[in-house]
């Protein structure tokens, strides 16, 4: 176990010998920002101007895996945890240094070095902020695929150590798809280096015993990563069907005939409705939005250099992002939304009446689900993107459209595709609007094989419903299954009130989850929040975790507290033991 | 304990027919083969072994009993999976197969086959393992282009650890609950523990399938016309390349049969393409310009199709290759060559074939022959002297040859063995 405390002028003394006092911080204000990342609980004390329950005794910004090596083994001698930090994007409370500890932020480590022109993979350091990175690719001629709504504020690395997803993630796969290996220091002090073409190697693969586990096992310093070559077509599309049990249907039916488009997303009827909600007409003006440049009518040239505009200065920590024209079609980008649909039932112009509406709204969670039910039986709404090579995109786009008229859903035309794609950043930076107004909102990722993804949304869906208005949308689809996003809002009078409410939600919906054999995170990872869960997801075979943290980190000293392998905080026995 | 009470205790667990005392030479310790007929039954004999301190050596198909013999020395028992050979459950609806770890792939692909589906495009000669070995032994010759690695497909392990605990990673098609732990038991030849059974992607038989033979100038614009293909994101289900002399080796009759000649520096490059039609069209289509591109041409598809029809083995016993180097795209050329000069030095001449091609690279597979036509295959001395000066060339090229182990993982290996097996009974001979 490490120790609580440590003497601050002897770890100010030692850090600063080891990179100098430019790099090492022990003022307050830092100390204070990098106590969290963006974990909505977090976020709700926050709001009420409490501090950090936990902060780190020191924040470093190394510049070189050297420094790594040089900081892990002081931290082991002094016996204080070491806790990676990205982008600090995580939604999950990972960053959170619950026993203090050195936080060493890896943003100086930004190296992107091409390996050879042959070869498609590129060697980068963990903390290179993902945009930038995919914009250095594209510029060379490449893409490495991985489009997460949070692009503008994370990194490689917490990408890398989250297991994190894209939104074309259905062409490319997670980030776990794509390394082909890892230097990485470990708990122990040393820098390793994982497989090369892994397949000559005996052993198990230590690549895939690394990724996502959250800085638990060691820092990740750098990658090698595959590529793609940047995509020469993007085809998208927009389809309609009566359910979203028929939708499933089709999206499975084209993956299973071995065709890979690049998104695929579903959405449920309640977010189809929301989504409807302040659009003049399905279709119209929208099309000024991300309008094709290529010539035929439903194919187009990558629209600019395939990233959304960057965001304007001075906007504070997160940047924020063209928003939707209402009068036009918000597009429905990612997690969108509760903040901008919801909001939408709440239009007041007063803050007070905002309030007041979203109060009452979403305090009659259960009433207002039902209503959605009833309402918004006007089937759901389909995205449909292809990209890659230009003929063969185009034969597959050609053989998916096919397949998903085959399976009754309705052609709603490009514009409805490309609306998404125009907007698929502007997502969840909105959140803040909606935290000032008394409510709080989360996003909840399973996911299962398609055997049991129906039941998996039902129950997950009618266990949030308890305490929130709940909307979803299916994503990242694979020939053997899917992922689900739900979004929910609720709104508690006071901390101790939302606090309940927030703990309630997320152990119903985990629960629920885990009862019907889904998995309990399908990109966001685990972090603190879903710690508690991690016996219930993995049982037995925790052992083998537990065996992977004595083998890399024996001295417990990375990220402790986290992914469920240290003893659970009283708050989190309290959240999840805690009925309400 | 005496060797006869312990024979009682295990026939105790499996029923007196499934338990065998090994032959063992005289002094050595006592072994037994055992063949658990359920995972329950596994875990008590793996209780059993940990409670006495006898060694637990998996065994799948027996194609690799070299292994066996660095445990003498010990008391051992082999755990024979092959009883256990059932499908759990088939889930046509994910296209997913829970089966049982000694189950063979041929075995699998019958059950599969009148289903119309299929495990997949893996290299043929894949199969005849089974299914937990295939996923405890790492190699190169288990991936796809089309679909990736086998381990890729691994979405769930059921394992019996050293204290006898079963574990099942859950089932899910991707998830970010920390490192996959499956990925722990695959590769792990035995020491972490005992596969039981495995959940499975499988596919749908493709619905085309188009086979193709091109002939190129030299094996270097063979392996460019590949590369580009791959590039353009063609997913074959099988991409293979041959020097002029490996070709005359492995195809003499067909090249006869269809009158393609082949000079000495040219390569033949044959590709079979899968998938709905219009994709399996494209695909080969791409791969057609790509090798014009790099100035070749088709040549009769019927040697295509006798490559597509031999690849699960050759009746015809074509030698074992004398190694194999798997090699990054940029380096294969640089290997290609290396090797030949290398062999040309020590008085050989090296033939080679690639194919294995997966998302990180290829495998080289060289023969070492004698000089002059009809060349040989080498044996003996000369092969192992021409073979060490080869591999020593294709090392230097940037290749990796077969069975690399990652040294400075071998301690984070033994405290994860130590971890989850304290009294060292899994597979002590393996991995070391
Ligand atoms: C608006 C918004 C949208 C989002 N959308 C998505 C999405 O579409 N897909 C998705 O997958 N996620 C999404 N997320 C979640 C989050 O962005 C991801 O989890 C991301 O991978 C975190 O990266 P980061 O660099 O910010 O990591 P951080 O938050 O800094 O860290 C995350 C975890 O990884 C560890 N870590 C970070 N860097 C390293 C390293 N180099 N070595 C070892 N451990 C390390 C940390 O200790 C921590 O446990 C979203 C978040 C927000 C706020
Ligand atoms: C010299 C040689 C070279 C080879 N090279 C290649 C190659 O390049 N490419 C290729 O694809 N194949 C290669 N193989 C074959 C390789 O052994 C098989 O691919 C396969 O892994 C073995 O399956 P099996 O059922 O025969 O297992 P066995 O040969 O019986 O066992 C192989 C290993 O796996 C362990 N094992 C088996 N079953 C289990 C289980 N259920 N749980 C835990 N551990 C288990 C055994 O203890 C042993 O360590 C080679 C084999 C040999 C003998």
């Amino acid at each position: 176990m490490p120790r609580a405390h440590v003497d601050p002028d002897r770890l100010r003394r030692d850090l600063e010998s080891l990179l100098g006092a430019r790099r090492v911080s022990m003022r307050e204000g830092d100390l204070d920002t990098y106590a969290r990342d963006m974990w909505p609980r977090l976020l709700l004390a926050r709001r009420d101007g409490r501090p950090p329950d936990h902060l780190p005794f020191a924040v470093v910004w190394p510049e070189h895996p050297r420094e790594l090596v040089a900081l892990v083994k002081l931290a082991r001698a002094l016996r204080v945890p070491i806790i990676p930090y990205g982008g600090g994007s995580g939604v999950c409370g990972g960053v959170v240094p619950v026993h203090g500890g050195i936080t060493v932020d890896l943003k100086r480590m930004t190296a992107i070095r091409a390996v050879s022109r042959d070869e498609l993979v590129v060697d980068v350091e963990a903390g290179v902020n993902g945009e930038r990175f995919e914009r250095e690719l594209r510029r060379r001629g490449y893409t490495f695929g991985n489009f997460p709504s949070s692009i503008y504020c994370s990194t490689v690395g917490g990408w890398l150590a989250t297991r994190a997803a894209g939104q074309l993630s259905t062409k490319y796969g997670k980030v776990e798809d794509r390394v082909a290996g890892l230097t990485v220091v470990t708990g122990r002090g040393e820098l390793v280096e994982t497989d090369g073409p892994s397949r000559a190697m005996h052993g198990p693969d230590w690549t895939q015993l690394l990724l996502g586990s959250e800085g638990t096992l060691g820092i990740i310093a750098s990658a090698r990563l595959r590529l793609a070559p940047a995509p020469q077509l993007e085809v998208y599309r927009g389809f309609e069907v009566d359910s979203v049990a028929q939708g499933c249907e089709a999206i499975r039916r084209v993956l299973q005939r071995g065709l890979r488009p690049a998104v695929v997303r579903l959405y449920d009827e309640f977010d189809t409705f929301i989504n409807s909600l302040g659009k003049r007409a399905p279709t119209g003006d929208a099309a000024a939005h991300g309008a094709p440049r290529g010539a035929t009518p439903g194919y187009g040239a990558p629209h600019d250099d395939g990233l959304a505009p960057l965001p304007a200065p001075g906007e504070g920590a997160l940047p924020v992002l063209p928003r939707p024209d209402p009068a036009a079609s918000d597009g429905g980008g990612d997690d969108d939304g509760v903040i901008g649909k919801l909001l939408a039932l709440a239009r007041g112009k007063k803050r007070g009446l905002r309030q007041e509406a979203i109060g009452l709204a979403l305090g009659n969670a259960r009433l207002l689900n039902r209503v959605a039910d009833r309402v918004a039986r006007r089937g759901c709404r389909m995205v449909i993107g292809l990209e890659g090579s230009r003929i063969r995109t185009e034969v597959e786009a050609a053989l998916v459209f096919a397949e998903l008229a085959h399976a009754g859903a309705r052609d709603t035309g490009e514009v409805a595709g490309r609306a998404w794609l125009a907007h698929r950043y502007a997502v969840s930076y909105r959140m803040s609007p909606t935290f000032r107004d008394g409510a709080f909102v989360d996003t909840m990722e399973v996911a299962s094989t398609w055997e049991r993804l129906q039941d998996l949304y039902h129950s997950v869906r009618e266990a949030i419903g308890r305490h929130a208005v709940v909307m979803a949308h299916f994503s990242h689809a694979y020939p053997d299954g899917c992922s689900i996003y739900f979004t929910f809002a609720a709104h508690g009078d006071d901390l101790a009130e939302a606090r309940r409410l927030y703990d309630a939600i997320w152990r119903d919906g985990l629960e629920a989850a885990t009862r019907v054999g889904g998995t309990i995170s399908h990109h966001h990872g685990v972090g603190l929040l879903k710690a508690p869960y991690m016996t219930g997801e993995h049982r037995e075979a925790m052992s083998v975790l537990h065996a992977l943290k004595r083998s890399l980190d024996p001295d417990d000293i990375m990220n402790p507290g986290k992914l469920g392998l240290g003893a659970p905080r009283a708050a989190d026995a309290a959240a999840k033991g805690g009925r309400a | 304990m005496p060797a006869e009470a312990f024979t009682r205790e295990l026939a105790a667990r499996v029923g007196d027919a499934n338990v065998q005392t090994l032959p063992v030479a005289a002094g050595d310790p006592p072994a037994w083969q055992v063949s658990p007929g359920a995972a329950a039954e596994v875990a008590e004999i793996v209780r059993l072994c940990d409670r006495d301190g006898v060694a637990v050596l998996p065994v799948g198909s027996g194609a690799r009993p070299t292994r066996w013999r660095s445990a003498v020395g010990r008391q051992r028992v082999h755990v024979a999976l092959r009883r256990m050979d059932h499908v759990v459950h088939l889930d046509e609806t994910s296209l997913l197969v829970h089966v049982q770890a000694g189950l063979t792939g041929a075995g699998l692909e019958k059950v599969l086959a009148p289903r119309g589906l299929s495990i997949g495009d893996y290299p043929a000669t894949m199969l005849g393992s089974t299914i937990g070995g295939m996923i405890a032994v790492r190699t190169p010759g288990k991936s796809s282009v089309r679909h990736g690695f086998l381990e890729d497909a691994v979405l769930g392990v059921s394992a019996v650890l050293a204290d006898g605990r079963t574990i099942h990673t859950r089932v899910a098609p991707r998830r970010s609950t920390g490192p996959d732990l499956s990925r722990a038991l695959c590769g792990s030849e035995g020491t972490l523990g005992v596969i039981t059974s495995v959940v499975l992607r499988i596919h749908r038989r493709a619905e085309s399938r188009l086979v193709a033979a091109f002939r190129l100038p030299t094996c270097d614009a063979a392996l460019a016309a590949a590369h580009l293909s791959l590039r353009e994101e063609v997913k074959p289900a099988g991409l293979r390349i041959y020097d002029a002399a490996e070709a005359r080796a492995h195809l003499g009759a067909e090249l006869q049969q269809t009158g393609v000649t082949l000079d000495d520096g040219a390569a033949l490059l044959l590709v079979a393409t899968a998938g709905p039609t219009d994709l399996a069209v494209c695909d080969r289509d791409i791969v057609a310009s790509a090798v014009l591109a790099e100035g070749g041409e088709a040549v009769d598809t019927r040697l295509g199709e006798a490559w597509w029809k031999l690849r699960g083995g050759d009746p015809r016993e074509v030698p074992p290759p004398s190694f194999q180097v798997t090699v990054t795209p940029s380096r294969q050329r640089a290997v290609y060559h290396a090797v030949g000069g290398a062999a040309r030095a020590v008085g050989a001449v090296s033939r080679a074939h690639v194919s294995r091609f997966d998302a990180d690279g290829a495998v080289l597979f060289f023969t070492l022959v004698t000089p002059g036509p009809g060349g040989r295959p080498l044996d003996g001395a000369r092969l192992e002297e021409a073979r060490a000066a080869c591999e020593e060339a294709a090392r230097g090229a940037g290749g990796w040859l077969l069975g690399s182990r990652s040294v400075q993982f071998d301690p984070y290996l033994a405290a994860l063995r130590a971890a989850l097996d304290p009294r060292g009974i899994m597979n002590p001979g393996a991995l070391v």
